[in-house]
């Protein structure tokens, strides 16, 4: 990155025989080279000297003699120690690792002779509106004629406007994150046809008020605000703060001033009468990590948690590097470690404990509250199809329901068939956190518990080898008088004298190992119980869902088990070790007192259904009363294929429902009755308290008094930072949007305005729309659709080699934005296309399709009532809803996202890059969310009617590039249209295959074999690299 | 740099309408040209200081502290200590972690299992580790590691990234930014987990220890995975055959070229050959992890659990075919160290799942004449405590997390075998000769790999980032031949 654009300001100031300036030319080479020790760190600071103010660099450090003598470079010592060859001279002296270039050595020699002007850091002065620059050819908009104005130094002009089927992508996706749709697209090209003056900033209002706004300009601050479904560090449990994700996106819809969104995010809890949505706001400070890792030090997490507002906040929305600031004066911009610690004052009052966040339970301070989106009208529609569903479910099915029968029944006839049982030797039994001696193996082979908060339990036996092929295991319970007579020790809830078996778990090994190998996990197929608890059957423990499993029937005195039978039986001969990982109701103190684990052959002699549905399957079906055929109904109806998509769907739209109509609870900020005193730490050590400050900004920033009767708070510091003349706030939030829209802003650096910073491809420009920003009341709306109508930014983005030869980057804006989607962008596309997409907004995140436990394999389960310790796949609805509302675990994010550069969400992220790898094809070629996609976009291309073959590929490349194909493209798609027909037709099997991937259903009308070779021609048209790219 | 943009423009214009064939002869310039207009540096090298030792590194990462009290650094004085309290003297003040802050004593515990003097250096270790007393000669022990972490999450990440901190990138991201892939058909940094027996579930680990961190994302580590998937997403959906996936990437690459020509997109022109890589990988990779063609010696050397996907052994086994193909850093994470409690069952266990199969690596690379540019590294975040966690007595005893010292082993390329670095005191609680960072550890691997670690650096946040971070490193000079 240096490479190039140093280079290229290198030439600016030296080619041309300019002046240099300052801030452009000069500051970044000693901020660079000499700062670290000759810059406002007090303590890193080598004799002396300063070099990053005039006055102390003109009258030297403890030589006495000045550094620089202006005028005259061949008597400043500076310029002497930057050409030595003694290296006992030379600076940077070599030990640094930094050295000038030739070029920076000639930059420092021409700016000291041409006077050593100094200038205040640009980023620290007020913005001012400067003059609009006159230049004939740019027209009128005041974007257009600084881009034009620098365009006319460096002898480029602007490329023409993109054709409007190009503008229409770009802008819909600019501010939606979603392609056009058809209808879309051909309204616009009557519009233009019409209203050619209009009818482009007709798409841009229609657009900017479409509630999809919302989400697409969310995401960036998801990613700046380090939002995440789950608190982070090692054990990363659940957290609830979909509320205040939900906030962003309805403030942004409602254009909320960006004053506004400012402050009732640092401080909407101390704002007079604070609504309940300002407070929910207030989120932004708590999206930070949360431990609960024991043996982690109070304070030490304390200081994590404060500095991570810190480090947030300064980046975000002043875009200032203060956490340098933690351990020591920053090295290159003029704040102190005292002005970090002031600064940490603000966020250091609230009530927050060290360890917190455990068991799923939101981290305090938090508060139950309404969803932004709790919509009356969504709720009574939500009704009305829930009530439309169940009616769904009711429909009787009567080939299905015989068909089903007829297998239950057919299970049911070998019941019990060479059923024979073998306790099993244990050879050990532990627990990982427990207390090892409180677990025994009795004498009888069982495995005795003295109560206790317990997690998950691995008990290892030896398997018997007399036997043959084992089919299954038993666990059998027994009362203990520990338990009171009972099996277990739950306390309440319907559980008393009870326990919880959540999860079941096996493997083998030829040797004996103490843990279930997770890659080698046995497949169950039934699941039988002596009694059950209503509500928790056996089958549960199939699941790792830690609020569910399976219960004997409470109260029981008598020994009661839970039945497996394997997929495959196991051979004791190849391995005779047997793991099982028991993981019990922990959290809620549920164990079960005394188990034994047994092996059988032959048949399970349970019945996998409740006790009066056996006995219904049992009896003549000629013979069953109407009541008996209800509920025979009743359990194919829960239980059947069939009817599982109307079953998920009830599901979730009951969770919607819960989503509009109740509270929830959401991470907030408070203050507590007796806060915190901040002291600056020595080297940012916790351990290490010095002075005691109370809360204020830099020094080197606007002013901001301190009342004579309290402290200052959060909302005097938002009302600081939205000061109008506040050199800061609205220079980043307006280059972040111009980011947002050309991939990169007007200053490069977004999250660094510092000295470091790289100057700014147009200052001025930046500076003008700041201060109109400001002027128009923080108009977010406004300032876009200021931005997306100029003239720079509809452009064609179509490249000649020589301009990009010249421009790499775009610095210059001789030609439009050309950028690879994000990741969200990518799948949303693929699901607005294929008409999958579900466009809900806001609610609990969701998981949608990723490969295998992911997280099982890295996390704390079975040791943790921490939730989302496994990976639990969603179903419905929430497969498809936009990406934006996938559940994001920090310690393993989304992986098909990561793979398109998402940030894991552990710290602030601003911007994101737009990386090219071979991981991506793989996702897009073969991932099943994208492979489903590709059926769907397929089955809706053969639903509608087209009169022929070319016009369907030209009607699939449209859909999604956005324009006609060219004839040689068509032709392309037409052969491979071809070669696939043929293909799948002569194996149609391989078709039934691919068409059966992803959960949605498919139109079973259409045939297997053409159905499938259209979806490999959505697949192509999907992977295309026009497709993943705006442009 | 100017030269490859010239270069650029004359293949760019010299390219005819159909495009693909210049596009593909071009590929090298136009992925740089497509790095340019992201803004990425073009290749900065001149970190590239010293002649590289090391061509790859394997790095057989042990999570959750393995002890080296009980492991690498028992001593006799510890037999006469035994039972008695830790001297406030020898504590001095270190803080502990909150599991044992409450405890009223520290009673001095001496290695759960004997040990020997081993190699020519005479390094004790365990007898719970007979396969790696028998490559003592191959090793360099170093018993005076250290660490500010005492509690895994940092402790964890500092060992990976170089910084407590959140948000940074890791070592084999930092390599793969420096060095790139040495193997067209795969990453340059592949990651492999597995799970102990000694523990379970051990602490857990996290993608953030492969992770890119501020670096592009391109460099984080690829998780290979045991089962039919080995990397996320490898595998063509059912009903799609390998010979129709080409037929269908000639297609792709056919349109993407038509696009290209029209725009002038560099970036399309390197996806068209990141396709081209995702299909070189989706036979590359099976045919890694297909160990059919391993002799039934090699898998004997490496242990029974070598034929089981996901293990340990298995891992190691993999390690070894990954150096072969040339992937830059290898790295292992394998859990289940943190023996708080039943120290005594624990960790026979995990040196049983993890001994033979280290040993067998380091003995099958050099058979294989690969020891000598492979850099292997054995450790994890810290050490424990010489004193017991819990009554000594009970069943349940263990020992707490020590940052102050740890041990740790390092062989092949440029690393002396057969030696042993730093001591510790009688209580192995502090470092009495040599001490060496983390960070120190860093700067060698890097050395290694022929990399200045001062200047492998890339700018963020208006700072230029390194692996070593802001505070001193230093290489490990005298463990190097």
């Amino acid at each position: 990155m240096r490479l190039i654009t140093t280079g290229f300001l290198c030439l600016t100031a030296t080619t041309f025989g300019e002046p240099v300036g300052f801030n452009r030319d000069v500051r970044p080479i000693l901020s660079k080279n000499c700062f670290t020790c000759h810059g406002p760190d007090s303590h890193g600071r080598k004799s002396e000297l300063r070099l990053d103010l005039r006055e102390q660099a003109l009258k030297g450090g403890e030589s006495g003699k000045p550094a620089i003598v202006p005028g005259k470079p061949d008597e400043s010592p500076l310029i002497a120690r930057i050409l030595s060859k003694d290296p006992d001279v030379l600076m940077p002296p070599p030990e640094s690792h930094l050295e000038l270039r030739d070029s920076d050595r000639a930059v420092l020699r021409q700016w000291i002779e041409e006077g050593a002007a100094y200038e205040g850091h640009w980023a620290f002065q007020a913005p001012k509106k400067a003059t609009l620059p006159e230049v004939p050819t740019a027209g009128d908009h005041p974007v257009d004629r600084f881009i034009a104005a620098r365009h006319a130094t460096e002898k480029l002009s602007f490329s023409p406007e993109a054709d409007p089927l190009v503008l229409i992508r770009r802008l819909t996706f600019d501010l939606t994150g979603l392609p056009p749709a058809p209808e879309e697209i051909a309204a616009f090209q009557q519009a233009l046809a019409e209203r050619p003056a209009t009818a482009y900033s007709e798409l841009v209002d229609r657009l900017l008020a479409s509630p999809r706004f919302g989400e697409q300009m969310a995401a960036r601050w998801l990613d700046a605000s380090r939002y995440a479904d789950t608190n982070g560090y090692s054990i990363d449990g659940g957290r609830h703060q979909w509320l205040w994700r939900d906030w962003v996106i309805k403030a942004y819809n409602d254009n909320k001033p960006y004053n506004t969104f400012i402050t009732e995010q640092l401080a909407g809890d101390l704002l007079p009468g604070a609504t309940e949505q300002q407070i929910v706001a207030t989120g932004f400070n708590r999206n930070h990590a949360i431990t609960h890792e024991g043996g982690t030090i109070p304070e030490e997490n304390i200081v994590n948690y404060v500095a991570d507002r810190v480090k947030t906040t300064s980046e975000a929305i002043l875009g200032l590097t203060m956490a340098c600031a933690q351990c020591h004066d920053h090295k290159y911009d003029p704040l102190s470690q005292r002005d970090f610690y002031r600064f940490y004052a603000f966020f250091n009052t609230l009530g927050d404990a060290a360890h917190a966040g455990d068991g799923g339970k939101n981290a305090a301070p938090a508060i139950d509250a309404l969803s932004c989106f709790a919509d009356p009208a969504e709720a009574a529609a939500i009704i009305e199809q829930l009530a439309r569903l169940r009616q769904q479910l009711e429909v009787p099915l009567p080939e299905a329901q015989a068909r089903q029968e007829a297998a239950w029944r057919a299970d049911l006839a070998t019941r019990g068939r060479d059923f024979k049982t073998f306790p099993l030797e244990v050879v050990a039994a532990t627990a990982p956190n427990g207390n090892p001696d409180r677990i025994r193996i009795e004498p009888d082979l069982s495995v005795s518990i003295r109560g206790g908060d317990y997690a998950a339990y691995n008990v290892l036996c030896r398997l018997p080898t007399a036997q043959g092929p084992l089919r299954g295991l038993r666990v059998v319970f027994h009362p203990t008088d520990a338990a009171k007579g009972k099996l277990g020790f739950g306390g309440a809830g319907g559980l008393e004298g009870n326990f919880v078996l959540n999860t079941l778990t096996t493997s083998t090994s030829s040797f004996p190992a103490g843990n279930v190998d997770l890659n080698g996990q046995l497949p169950m197929v039934r699941f039988t119980a002596s009694s059950s608890q209503p509500g928790h059957w056996p089958e549960e423990i199939a699941s790792t869902a830690t609020d569910g499993g399976w219960a004997p029937a409470t109260g029981a005195t008598t020994p009661q088990h839970v039945t497996v039978t394997f997929a495959e039986p196991i051979d004791p001969a190849a391995t005779p070790y047997l793991t099982t990982e028991l993981m019990f109701n922990y959290g809620r103190n549920i164990s079960p007192a005394r188990f034994q684990i047994q092996a059988f052959t032959g048949h399970d002699d349970g019945s996998p259904h409740p006790e009066e549905v056996t006995a219904i399957l049992a009896a003549d079906p000629a013979t069953l009363t109407p009541e008996q055929q209800a509920r025979l109904k009743a359990h194919f109806q829960a239980h059947a294929p069939e009817k599982a998509l109307i079953r998920q769907q009830i599901a979730n739209l009951e969770e919607r429902h819960a989503v509009l109509t109740r509270k929830h609870s959401v991470l907030v900020m408070d203050t507590s009755p007796k806060p915190r005193v901040t002291h600056i730490l020595d080297r940012g050590l916790y351990s290490s308290p010095k002075e005691a400050v109370t809360p204020g900004t830099p020094a080197a920033l606007p002013p901001l008094a301190e009342p004579a009767d309290r402290p200052l708070n959060r909302l005097d510091l938002a009302h600081w930072m939205t000061r109008p003349d506040h050199p800061l706030t609205a220079r980043v939030a307006v280059n972040t949007l111009w980011e947002s829209l050309f991939g990169k802003g007007i200053a490069a650096s977004s999250a660094d305005f510092g000295s470091q910073a790289e100057w700014p491809s147009h200052p001025e420009l930046l500076d003008w729309l700041a201060v109109d920003f400001v002027e128009n009341g923080w108009d977010v709306k406004r300032m876009i659709r200021g931005i997306v109508t100029s003239r720079t930014y509809r452009q064609s983005s179509n490249t000649s080699a020589e301009l990009l030869d010249r421009d790499p980057r775009n610095d210059l804006l001789a030609r439009g934005p050309r950028l690879r989607l994000s990741a969200e962008q990518i799948r949303d596309q693929a699901l607005a296309t294929s008409g999958l997409l579900v466009e809900r907004l806001g609610g609990p995140s969701v998981r949608p399709y990723q490969p295998g436990d992911l997280w099982r394999q890295i996390s704390h389960f079975g040791s943790s009532p921490a939730t989302s310790q496994t990976f639990i796949q969603d179903h419905g609805e929430k497969l498809y809803r936009r990406t934006l509302y996938t559940y994001w675990k920090r310690t393993l994010p989304p992986v098909n996202l990561a793979i398109f550069d998402a940030p894991n969400r552990e710290v602030c992220a601003i911007g994101r890059a737009a990386t090219n790898t071979p991981l991506q094809a793989l996702v897009l070629l073969n991932d099943p969310q994208f492979v489903e996609a590709a059926r769907a976009f397929a089955q809706q291309l053969l639903q509608s009617s087209y009169p022929d073959d070319p016009a369907r590929l030209a009607a699939a490349f449209s859909r999604m590039t956005g324009r006609p194909a060219a004839a040689a493209e068509l032709a392309a798609l037409q052969k491979a249209l071809v070669r696939e027909r043929q293909r799948y037709h002569s194996d149609p099997a391989a078709a039934e295959s691919l068409l059966a991937i992803g959960e949605s259903p498919r139109d079973p009308a259409l045939p297997a074999p053409e159905h499938a070779a259209w979806t490999q021609v959505a697949s192509l048209v999907l992977n295309l690299s026009e497709t993943v790219t705006k442009h | 740099m100017l030269d490859n943009l010239t270069l650029n423009r004359r293949a760019f214009l010299g390219r005819s309408a159909n495009g693909l064939g210049h596009a593909a002869l071009s590929s090298l310039i136009m992925s740089s040209m497509a790095k340019a207009a992201r803004g990425e540096t073009v290749e900065p090298d001149d970190f590239r200081r010293f002649a590289p030792k090391a061509k790859r590194v394997i790095f057989l990462f042990q999570s959750g502290g393995p002890s080296h009290v009980d492991l690498f650094d028992g001593k006799p004085a510890l037999d006469k200590l035994h039972g008695s309290g830790l001297p406030d003297s020898v504590r001095g003040g270190q803080r502990v972690t909150g599991m044992t802050s409450g405890q009223s004593s520290f009673p001095v515990v001496k290695p759960i299992a004997p040990g020997k003097p081993c190699g020519p250096a005479g390094v004790w270790i365990s007898d719970l580790l007979p396969w790696t007393q028998k490559i003592a000669g191959e090793i360099c022990v170093i018993r005076s590691m250290h660490t500010e972490a005492i509690n895994h999450d940092p402790g964890i990440t500092l060992a990976n990234t170089g910084s407590m901190q959140l948000g940074n990138a890791s070592m084999g991201a930092w390599v793969s930014y420096g060095l790139g892939s040495d193997n067209q058909n795969m990453p340059a940094f592949m990651v492999l987990l597995s799970q102990g027996t000694g523990k379970n579930p051990d602490q857990p680990i996290f993608s953030r220890l492969w992770g890119s961190g501020f670096l592009p994302s391109r460099h984080q580590g690829v998780l290979l995975q045991a089962g039919k998937d080995p990397v996320l997403y490898l595998d063509n959906p059912a009903g799609v055959t390998r010979p129709q996936r080409r037929e269908l990437l000639d297609d792709l690459a056919g349109l993407n070229g038509h696009f290209a020509d029209a725009t002038g997109d560099p970036e399309t022109v390197a996806r068209i050959h990141a396709y081209e890589m995702a299909f070189r990988m989706q036979a590359s990779v099976p045919e890694l992890t297909d160990l059919s063609n391993e002799s039934t010696e090699t898998f004997d050397i490496y242990g029974p659990e070598s034929r089981k996907p996901g293990t340990y052994a298995a891992n190691c086994l993999l390690a070894r075919r990954l150096a072969e193909r040339g992937v830059r850093f290898i790295q292992l994470f394998h859990r289940g160290w943190d023996q708080h409690i039943a120290i005594t069952k624990q960790l026979p266990n995990q040196c049983r799942d993890t001994d033979q199969p280290s040993a067998a690596l380091i003995m099958d690379l050099k058979r294989r004449g690969l020891l000598e540019d492979t850099l292997v590294i054995w450790g994890g975040e810290f050490g424990r405590t010489v004193f017991s966690q819990g009554d000594p007595k009970s069943a349940s005893a263990g020992r707490d997390h020590h940052g102050r010292c740890f041990s740790i082993w390092m062989a092949g390329a440029g690393v002396k075998p057969g030696h042993v670095h730093g001591e510790t005191d009688d209580f192995c609680w502090n470092i009495t000769k040599d001490p060496v960072h983390l960070r120190d550890l860093h700067a060698t691997i890097l050395q290694q790999m022929g990399i200045d670690h001062h200047r492998l650096v890339y700018p963020y946040r208006g700072l230029d980032q390194k692996l070593t971070g802001v505070e001193p490193a230093k290489v490990i000079a005298p463990i190097l031949a």
